[in-house]
């Protein structure tokens, strides 16, 4: 009966302690993606984003990332690029102006942390998983990286003729260094 | 006709190099002035990879050219007098030039507005400078200026090559065409120089 109790307890606790919350220092941050064009690679950042982050990775159930992606600050250093991603066949800000991920659970595969979560882009929601490597700088300051691929066409980026994966890649790498500060 | 030029005339490899040359550059240099006409901006992508493609055929295959005609042997040159000679090699010479310095400078282009170069789409060449959008117009002016310059020497070229077959009734250009018969008892089968 007392080792029940202990692992109910064990369970419970999760659920009452909750995670730490943290600010974004945004200038010290970066949300990047890496695609291919002909057979090349490019990157790009976004420059406006928001990002809500309660996290503690010995209490990962409690755990929640929140993040809204203004998707005309994109900068890829590329003139076409810069003007047709925000386009109607790319991300459509007219009509979608912000993306956003929301975190639906932690789990755990070997050393890193996975993030599950929803990510809504141009009208589409889809899962979508990002590792996570979360380092604790200070009682107060962490950092986190995060990394994972995303499919474009499954959220219609790059419609029509920019369909076409032999000259625009499928898979877009997602990649962001965020530094944290607990509040 | 065998492959290797002789005395008289040019071989097959020679004259494959030459056509398919120009052909390509020409038929390259009109499709790159034509490509603003793309209809939308997926098929005017598509439509600079395919010109950068023949382009860097064209930049490969004239290199192989110049390497067969320093193994190869030549045909005499075409008595005339000391400045037709000097006309024609110096015309010669500037084709040449234009025939390499075209895809070169399309290759320069393509680098310094830092796009990706791919042929197609089969394998990526690297850029021959870094990216500067500072400069990329004025290489494109240079890009486009050198198909006048090629199209201003080969006014030149062909025109000699015509005056040549028409008035002297000679082998210059028969020598060069793929499946001419060359004339016998011409004045010009050539001299030594």
């Amino acid at each position: 009966m007392k080792r029940l109790a202990a692992v109910l307890l064990a369970l419970a606790l999760p659920c009452v302690a909750a995670a730490t919350d943290y600010t974004v220092r945004p200038a010290l941050s970066q949300l990047n993606f890496e695609g291919t064009y002909q057979g090349a690679k490019f990157d790009g950042q976004f420059k406006d984003w928001i990002a809500t982050i309660s996290y503690d990775p010995a209490n990962l159930a409690n755990s929640r990332f929140d993040v809204v992606v203004t998707l005309a600050s994109v900068r890829t250093g590329d003139h076409d690029q810069d003007s047709a991603l925000p386009g109607e066949s790319f991300f459509n800000v007219a009509k979608f102006p912000t993306a956003h991920f929301v975190t639906t659970g932690f789990h755990r595969q070997g050393n890193l942390v996975i993030a599950d979560g929803q990510l809504t882009l141009r009208g589409v929601t889809r899962p979508v998983s990002l590792g996570v490597v979360f380092r604790a700088q200070s009682a107060t300051s962490a950092t986190l990286d995060i990394a994972g691929h995303v499919q474009r066409l499954d959220f219609g980026v790059g419609s029509g003729d920019y369909a076409d994966t032999s000259v625009i890649g499928p898979t877009v790498r997602i990649t962001a260094h965020v530094q944290l500060t607990s509040k | 006709m065998t492959l290797r030029s002789n005395d008289r005339q040019w071989g097959a490899v020679a004259k494959f190099f030459h056509w398919i040359i120009a052909l390509a550059i020409l038929g390259n240099g009109v499709f790159g002035l034509l490509m603003d006409l793309a209809r939308s901006p997926m098929q005017k992508i598509n439509w600079i990879a395919l010109h950068k493609s023949i382009g860097l055929t064209v930049l490969a295959l004239a290199l192989l050219r110049v390497l067969w005609r320093w193994l190869d042997k030549r045909p005499l040159e075409d008595a005339g007098s000391r400045w037709q000679q000097w006309a024609a090699r110096a015309v010669h010479g500037m084709l040449y030039v234009l025939v390499l310095a075209l895809p070169l400078s399309g290759w320069w282009f393509n680098s310094v507005a830092g796009k990706p170069l791919q042929w197609f789409k089969l394998f990526n060449l690297p850029a021959l400078a870094t990216k500067n959008d500072g400069i990329s117009d004025w290489v494109l002016d240079v890009h486009e200026y050198l198909f006048w310059f090629l199209l201003l020497a080969l006014v030149a070229h062909v025109g000699a090559a015509l005056k040549h077959h028409l008035k002297h009734n000679d082998n210059v250009l028969r020598r060069m065409l793929p499946f001419a018969r060359l004339r016998n008892g011409s004045t010009s089968t050539g001299e030594r120089p």
